[in-house]
């Protein structure tokens, strides 16, 4: 029982890293429709900036609030630079830049970086507590609680401000929220930042026990797919608890099932997903689009 | 009509290259070109440190003059640990480069990929970073390929017995193995070295793949099984990842770290509660190890990495395993004589009687014989105490 | 300014004889260089049919190959079959891959669709290396020794081949008639009806277009190009593990394809071309040292940006693709 406890918790803890990052997936697919297949590549980037604060000696908190700013900054940029300019192309050619854009912030990131893994010091300490012979650190729990905050703050933004209802309106009705005095343009770029600040979250939360290396994310982005897909690619609380159950799935399936082990892990988040888009695409929590004729 | 431009431009700036004159490629009177491979970038970039030092050991050698008057010139390209890369990377450095052996190429599966057609084209693929026995031990199918590292096999034997020396009765052994040729070479090892106590006292072994990001759950379930001995059968990051998560759930076994995770830039990482009293096994001189602080060859290492490694840092175990291959390397060059031929290269490194590297723990002799073809095959036992190696027990043998 | 049916014929032609032509001016290196340029050619035209003419992304092409040069692996070392007669079963078991997959597919549209084969492609490597029994696990299959001319050279009516030149021999008698059946396919009835179906799936169902048919026609065979091409990749490098089919395959075939002209097959030579050749440009780059893998990925990446914002820009070839929003 205690094995089992325990596998539920570190899973809680893998979890919430999956979740940050299906977040700022979730918000950008929220706000402009788009899936960012560079979002993972974005938080490794993020990362590798805090940790070159703190090499300078720069404190943690400091440096990570720096990072945020900076990485909004960075997320505006690349909607208005990259993003803008195929506005209203379809589908397939957006997620074909986002494509583009992942290879080339993974080629700066080595560029800049190399190509060695850094450690990375995190704010909370890998002491463990022990609750009942269940253990867990100070740094899961941080994460989980940090997550829980940001999509707090999120829920907060979308559904009680009125920046949030014109995020909203811009992704669902451009045309429409034109005509009623939203500023589409600001508002798309505005998402892109946004969901960078989070993916800087997810990837400064991350780093310490992933270690720091260009291809820190290559993976969990595709956990975060899974998390955003399974808990609904519309919905901020489906990317959370999404990336939490799934967390706790990957660990009980590979220790109680031999055969999945530790080596298919990434095979049974790839089953979540085409399990949940071939049964119920909108996930969890999604709403279930009609498709009108 | 894109096609058909683009098809000009390519003939355009094709080389046309004519057949090469000279008897042996790669060679000529001032110079000699060798080329390798390894993981740049990628999951394994830690390990490219080898290759760095190989060519720093090798740029000195050049400032005092070469070896019978020639310099190396060492190539090498990054393969990102795809073997497929290293396929064609090792074509391009034998067709393109023209060099005249392969030397130092990193990785147990690369090596495997370029094996076949390297000796089919009688190109001397010499000293490979990689421990998996099948490098020395089929020679007589793949005359032209050869190792240098102890086997990971035998390290592992080496860590069963002293097991079974230690804790015969009470042991109970947990083992996370990277599941490709070298973490399954090292649970081989171990396994036999148990020998019929193997399944009584090795309670349970989890493997895990490189590209995951964390094994977290594969360390959670090594504890439940009740074990009180640890084996960490993995590489960088996953190593520390596993004395890390041992710590945060309070498990404290005896550790065992394989050679290739032991440099102590890496080990000052781990939690240094738990790591207290692991043990492993050394062959070069790890220059963090205060008993080499004033030796004369890590001495010569930090001198060599300060002026030809920028950036580089002197207490980097991977910079100095490059250099004692290196150093090997042009030892056999040198034996090879001033009429250097492949064959002349392949007799010098089937012939190896080097008593004194400079970089490998004193009494290490590198030694080959053309039926005998791994080159260093001793290496002493270390434990981890207060934030560094402490060696003990005397050479051992490794020979498989 | 779409090229007449008289310009595309005096391309074939124009194309087939520089490449009967070339390995007589080119050096070796370049030569088995060139033979891989033909395999990626093969895998671009098969991602073209479903991308660009079918609209399914794919970003899992790579897994598809991957079951070609595995097929191509195993019947060779598992059970002796010389390289060349694989290829067809390559093919076929490529072919029936892709309408398995393209099933299910069905359901998924869009975004929906390139996640999952973007899923397929990053989990391929650890579900090889779980069979090993099969797959040879991380070690992987060594075909050398299985090899027309065991890597060594191959005589052909009387004359002598390197191997080189053997490898660019046949992979390009193998790409260019590829590249004629498929011109004749999205030319045909074939190629209008997945067309149709790409550019307004309603529209197309009250024609009496059996929608469902034609996409997961040409799942299979764009993934029995895709299985030939693995098949190719494997006899090229002799060998074949599963890293050799990493996700970044997958994403460099969409970058040719898409760069090679949206999605059109006539310009997946250049695709081709340019992922085997943009490392040596890059490299000639003033600063930068070939040693670096960052600077190479980087400008890979970037050139697929710049051909997505700039191309629409330019040209009016890409049309078909913005016929609906």
């Amino acid at each position: 029982m205690t094995e089992f406890l325990q596998q539920v918790v570190s899973g809680l803890a893998s979890g919430g890293i999956y979740g940050s990052l299906a977040l700022a997936v979730v918000l950008i697919y929220r706000s402009t429709g788009v899936v960012n297949f560079a979002q993972g590549e974005m938080a490794t980037l993020s990362a590798f900036v805090c940790w070159t604060f703190m090499d300078h000696g720069v404190a943690f908190w400091p440096a990570f609030a720096l990072t945020l700013v900076l990485s909004f900054f960075g997320g505006v940029a690349v909607e208005t630079v990259f993003v803008r300019p195929v506005q209203g192309a379809p589908t397939l050619a957006i997620v074909i830049l986002t494509i583009g854009l992942l290879i080339m912030v993974n080629g700066l990131t080595t560029w800049i970086w190399g190509g060695a893994a850094k450690p990375f010091d995190g704010p909370f300490s890998t002491e463990p507590i022990d609750v009942g012979g269940v253990r867990f650190s100070k740094q899961d729990l941080g994460v989980i609680v940090v997550s829980l905050i940001v999509i707090a703050l999120m829920w907060l933004l979308f559904s009680r401000t009125k920046l949030g209802l014109g995020l909203r309106a811009a992704a669902v009705n451009p045309i429409e929220s034109r005509l009623v005095g939203v500023r589409v343009a600001w508002m798309l770029a505005l998402g892109w930042g946004l969901a960078a600040v989070l993916g800087a979250v997810a990837g400064v939360m991350a780093a310490p026990s992933l270690f720091l290396d260009p291809n820190m994310m290559q993976t969990v982005l595709l956990y975060a797919f899974a998390a955003a897909v399974l808990g609904g690619m519309d919905s901020p609380v489906g990317a959370v608890v999404g990336g939490l159950l799934l967390g706790v799935l990957l660990n009980l399936v590979g220790t109680y099932i031999d055969w999945v082990g530790g080596q298919l892990r990434l095979a049974t988040a790839l089953a979540v997903i085409l399990v949940v888009l071939l049964v119920r695409p909108a996930g969890l929590f999604g709403r279930q689009a009609v498709q009108r004729v | 009509m894109k096609k058909l431009a683009a098809l000009i431009v390519l003939l355009a700036c094709a080389p046309v290259a004519l057949a090469s004159s000279s008897a042996t490629p790669g060679v000529s009177a001032k110079e000699v070109v060798v080329g390798s491979s390894g993981p740049l970038s990628g999951e394994a970039a830690a390990a490219a440190g080898v290759l760095r030092g190989a060519e720093a050991y090798f740029k000195y050698v050049n400032g005092r003059g070469g070896v019978n008057g020639r310099k190396i010139t060492f190539k090498y390209l990054d393969d990102a640990y795809d073997p497929s890369k290293t396929v064609e990377n090792v074509r391009q450095l034998i067709q393109q480069d023209q060099v005249f052996a392969l030397f130092g190429v990193v990785g147990t599966n690369s090596n495997l990929a370029i094996r076949d057609f390297t000796n089919a084209a009688k190109v001397p693929v010499v000293f490979s970073q990689s421990g998996a026995t099948t490098f020395g031990k089929d020679y007589v199918k793949y005359p032209y390929t050869i190792g240098y590292l102890p086997p990971y096999a035998e390290e592992a034997e080496i860590y069963a017995k002293h097991i079974l020396a230690t804790n015969p009765k009470k042991a109970k052994i947990a083992v996370l193995y990277q599941s490709d040729d070298y973490g399954k070479d090292l649970l081989a090892g171990l396994r036999r070295g148990l020998g019929s106590k193997n399944a009584e006292l090795l309670v349970k072994a989890v493997g895990y793949d490189p590209t995951t990001s964390d094994v977290q759950s594969q360390v959670a379930d090594l504890k439940a099984s009740g074990a009180n001995t640890f084996m960490v059968f993995a590489f960088g990051k996953f190593a520390i990842q596993a004395v890390v998560y041992a710590n945060k759930l309070g498990w404290k076994p005896s550790l065992y770290i394989n050679d290739v995770a032991s440099a102590t830039a890496i080990m000052q990482l781990m939690p240094q509660s738990t790591v207290q009293g692991a043990i492993s096994i050394a062959f070069g001189k790890d220059p963090a190890t205060p008993k080499w602080a004033n030796d004369p060859g890590t001495k010569l290492a930090g001198q060599i990495i300060k002026k030809y490694v920028p950036g580089g840092n002197p207490k980097d175990g991977f910079l100095i395993a490059g250099m004692a291959s290196a150093y090997s390397f042009a030892d056999a060059l040198k034996k090879a004589g001033k009429n250097l031929t492949r064959e002349g290269l392949m007799k010098a490194v089937t012939n190896m009687n080097e008593p004194a590297n400079p970089f490998l723990l004193p009494g290490i002799k590198v030694h080959t014989t053309p039926k005998f073809r791994f080159p260093v095959t001793q290496v002493s036992l270390q434990r981890w105490q207060k934030g560094h190696w402490v060696l003990f027990g005397g050479l051992q043998s490794a020979r498989p | 300014m779409r090229p007449t049916l008289a310009a595309k014929w005096v391309a074939v032609v124009a194309g087939t004889a520089i490449v009967i032509a070339l390995p007589f001016v080119v050096s070796q290196f370049r030569a088995v260089q060139l033979a891989t340029v033909a395999v990626y050619f093969i895998a671009i035209v098969g991602l073209d049919i479903l991308t660009g003419y079918s609209g399914q992304i794919s970003l899992g092409h790579g897994a598809l190959m991957a079951v070609g040069g595995y097929t191509t692996g195993i019947l060779m070392t598992h059970h002796g079959w010389p390289d060349l007669a694989t290829i067809p079963v390559a093919a076929l078991v490529g072919g029936a891959v892709g309408v398995a997959v393209g099933i299910p597919a069905l359901r998924l549209h869009g975004l929906y669709l390139a996640l999952a084969t973007f899923g397929v492609a990053v989990a391929l490597p650890t579900i090889l290396k779980k069979f090993d029994h099969f797959t040879g696990g991380s070690t992987g299959l060594s075909l050398f020794s299985h090899l027309t001319g065991h890597g060594v050279g191959v005589t052909i009516l009387g004359h002598r081949l390197t191997n080189n030149d053997w490898l660019y021999a046949l992979t390009w008698s193998i790409a260019i008639p590829l590249f004629l059946l498929a011109w004749w396919l999205v030319s045909s009835a074939f190629g209008r009806s997945i067309r149709a179906v790409r550019d307004n799936e309603l529209a197309a169902a009250a024609s009496g277009v059996n929608r469902a048919t034609y996409k997961v026609a040409a799942f299979g065979v764009s993934a029995a190009y895709a299985g030939v091409a693995g098949a190719l990749y494997a006899v090229v490098s002799t060998f074949v593990n599963p890293d050799t089919f990493p996700i970044t395959l997958s994403l460099y075939l969409l970058v040719g394809a898409v760069v090679g002209g949206y999605g059109s097959i006539w310009g997946a030579a250049l695709g081709a071309l340019l992922i085997q050749f943009l490392d040596d440009i890059v490299d000639v780059l003033p600063g930068i040292d070939p040693k670096q893998a960052g600077p190479r990925t980087f400008f890979f990446g970037a050139v697929l940006v710049v051909v997505m914002i700039v191309l629409p820009l330019l040209t009016r070839l890409t049309n078909r693709v913005y016929t609906r929003s």
